[in-house]
């Protein structure tokens, strides 16, 4: 009986010691491939970081209208944005291939789906850090034009206008991650309507007085009174 | 009986013009009897001076002649004006750089010694002003001759605000309107302007200060009151920008001239001083103070990039003043436009967004000039410039220093 026993528990410290050394080339592995992505990664985000810094790309986009960099909402720069973005991308890409190298099939597969999944989630990135920069340059826009015509409520148009691309861009983040699809479509016709709903009775309430204003000075164009404007800029 | 028809006399042949003394360009409508008369009065100076005119066929049709009419008018003194037509028929107002950049280039093609360009209405037939802003240039030898108009006190609010204050500050020299449009240029300066072409500042904005920099005989000329269509700027931000852009370009561009610069001087100056009665009635400045007081309540996030703290604070304060004691203090407004054209330079953010983030605080200025204005006759319009004037030198310090050191005021 005894001996029994510990022939079993024998067998299932040996079962355990092969596994666990079947283990051991697999893990040897992981490790060098996260040790030498995350050394490519960095080699690569410096090169992407200094590249990106000779050509001024943080004034550049400025310049282009887009974006002060002091006002970055996921990083100060987006030089460096672009590095970092880069480094991890590389380093969960050699984690990816290091757990494959322990030639177990759902590892394989795991790594394969995860695989054909980054180009979605690098789309669905794109498409939420260019709608938040043109949702940002837009209502900016909206603003001053609303401040500078008296509209009381510029604010408001403002916000309504940074929030219907904003919900714009998560829709179509949310459509290319293939997340419900079918609820984000319904949701986001809900959302889009509604926003556009609640600023054309917000403007068109508020905006009676401006609307009169107009067309009497149209009426006043077309009978030929001259308005008198006692101010002259140029 | 066959009746011949009466044929057409040939059109006299005019020799194409290959050398002038001056080269006149008009911007504004004039027809081509008009024109001719003008060319002709300019021939009396002393010198017998050989006139060349650009003639602004776009310009002459919206006048009233027809095109017809146009085509057969022939005259020993008009030369194409290349590039000077509109794209738009609707539109009267030629691209005025455009016209600026070929009047030149035609100017050095013939050799002349001079260029004068007018874009207000002429509305003599014989107009006096121009053969003023002519004289200097060819008995003188000025290089330029800018146009000093008598303006009612309302009149000229962004030059009298910004342009003419911060090219005295910036140039030293007391220039009333830099920006003209009405100029007189000489060989030298045109030469000159036509080697910067590709810098993109427009023009108009450049010639002053490149004739300041290089220490160029530079004059005025008292020339009356000036007549020009209202513009119909709906949207005063536009105007701002448009203007206020190129000026702050240049003055990047201009930084190491401008830097060295203390104190300023009156410039020679011709002519008879015309006075024009001035209102004396109130004005209604409220839209202006609400416009401002919505910004402040509004624009504080692109505000906040752009002033520094003291200075929003005090605007903060003056948004709470009740409307009859409604003023910009004259050093305020000069540090908001020094910022506004700091940031401009460092692109802080968009330069169209910056600019036109700037009309409610420009109004604001307008509101308060009002107020002082409003009872003021034309000395005392002139006092109150004057003092705005020196406010601009007073505050250069504080605009070297920024520029050299952007970061220092930084919030």
């Amino acid at each position: 009986m005894w001996g029994e026993i510990k022939r079993a528990l024998a067998q299932s410290t040996e079962r355990f010691l092969t596994r666990f050394a079947d283990l051991l080339p697999g893990t040897a592995a992981l490790l060098v491939a996260v040790l030498i992505s995350i050394a490519l990664g960095f080699l690569l985000a410096v090169i992407v970081r200094r590249v990106l810094t000779s050509m001024q790309f943080d004034q550049r986009l400025t310049q282009w209208g887009f974006h002060s960099s002091s006002e970055w909402p996921l990083l100060k720069s987006p030089t460096l944005l672009i590095s970092r973005t880069i480094a991890a991308l590389i380093i969960v890409a050699g984690f990816l291939i290091g757990i494959a190298a322990f030639d177990a099939e759902w590892t394989s597969l795991l790594a394969r789906s995860i695989f054909a999944y980054i180009p979605n989630m690098l789309g669905a990135v794109l498409v939420l850090v260019v709608g938040s920069v043109i949702a940002r340059y837009l209502s900016r826009s909206v603003l001053i034009g609303a401040v500078n015509l008296n509209l009381s409520y510029a604010r408001l148009l403002s916000v309504g206008v940074r929030w219907l691309v904003l919900v714009l861009a998560v829709a179509m983040a949310l459509e290319h991650l293939r997340i419900a699809t079918g609820i984000v479509e319904l949701a986001f016709g809900i959302l889009f309507g509604g926003i556009v709903f609640a600023l054309a009775l917000a403007v068109g309430l508020g905006s009676k007085d401006l609307i009169t204003k107009s067309l009497e000075r149209d009426a006043q164009k077309v009978s030929g009174e001259k308005i008198e404007e006692p101010f002259r800029h140029v | 009986m066959e009746v011949e028809p009466i044929s057409q006399p040939p059109a006299p042949k005019v020799e194409p013009v290959t050398s002038a003394d001056l080269v006149l360009g008009v911007v504004a409508e004039i027809d081509d009897e008009s024109l001719i008369a003008l060319c002709d009065s300019l021939r009396t100076l002393p010198g017998s001076p050989i006139i060349a005119a650009l003639r602004n066929d776009h310009a002459s049709v919206q006048a009233g002649a027809t095109s017809e009419a146009s085509e057969k008018m022939h005259s020993p003194y008009f030369v194409p004006w290349p590039s000077s037509k509109t794209d738009d028929p609707g539109t009267p107002v030629v691209n005025i750089a455009t016209a600026y950049q070929s009047a030149f280039a035609v100017s050095e093609q013939l050799n002349a010694r001079a260029c004068c360009i007018v874009a207000s209405t002429i509305e003599d037939a014989k107009p006096e002003w121009i053969r003023e802003l002519v004289q200097p240039l060819l008995e003188e030898d000025f290089d330029l001759v800018s146009p000093q108009y008598a303006l009612r006190k309302f009149e000229g609010l962004l030059n009298s605000s910004v342009i003419s204050p911060l090219t005295r500050c910036l140039y030293g020299k007391r220039i009333r309107n830099p920006m003209g449009p009405d100029l007189g240029i000489s060989r030298r300066l045109f030469t000159k302007m036509l080697g910067t072409e590709k810098t993109g500042v427009h023009p108009l904005a450049s010639i002053a200060p490149a004739a300041l920099c290089d220490n160029l005989k530079v004059c005025q000329v008292l020339v009356g009151p000036r007549t020009y269509p209202p513009p119909d700027w709906t949207n005063i931000s536009s105007l701002v920008a448009q203007i206020l852009s190129p000026i702050f370009a240049d003055m990047e561009k201009r930084a190491a001239c401008w830097q060295r610069t203390r104190s300023s001087t009156p410039l020679p100056s011709f002519g008879k001083p015309v006075l024009l009665s001035q209102d004396t009635g109130t004005v209604d400045v409220s839209r202006m103070v609400e416009s401002f007081q919505l910004g402040n309540r509004n624009l504080q996030e692109i505000w906040d990039l752009v002033l520094p703290p003291s200075t929003l604070l005090e605007l903060r304060k003056l948004a709470r003043l009740p409307l009859e004691q409604f003023r910009m203090p004259n050093d305020l407004w000069v540090r908001i436009v020094f910022d506004f054209a700091l940031a401009h330079r460092l692109r802080t953010i968009n330069r169209d967004h910056l600019l036109k983030s700037m009309t409610p605080l420009y109004l604001a200025w307008v509101a308060g000039f009002a107020r002082d204005a409003e009872a003021a006759d034309a000395s005392g319009v002139e006092q109150i410039l004057e003092r705005l004037a020196v406010a601009y030198e007073s505050a250069k310090p504080y605009l070297v220093s920024r520029w050299r050191w952007p970061d220092r005021f930084n919030p």
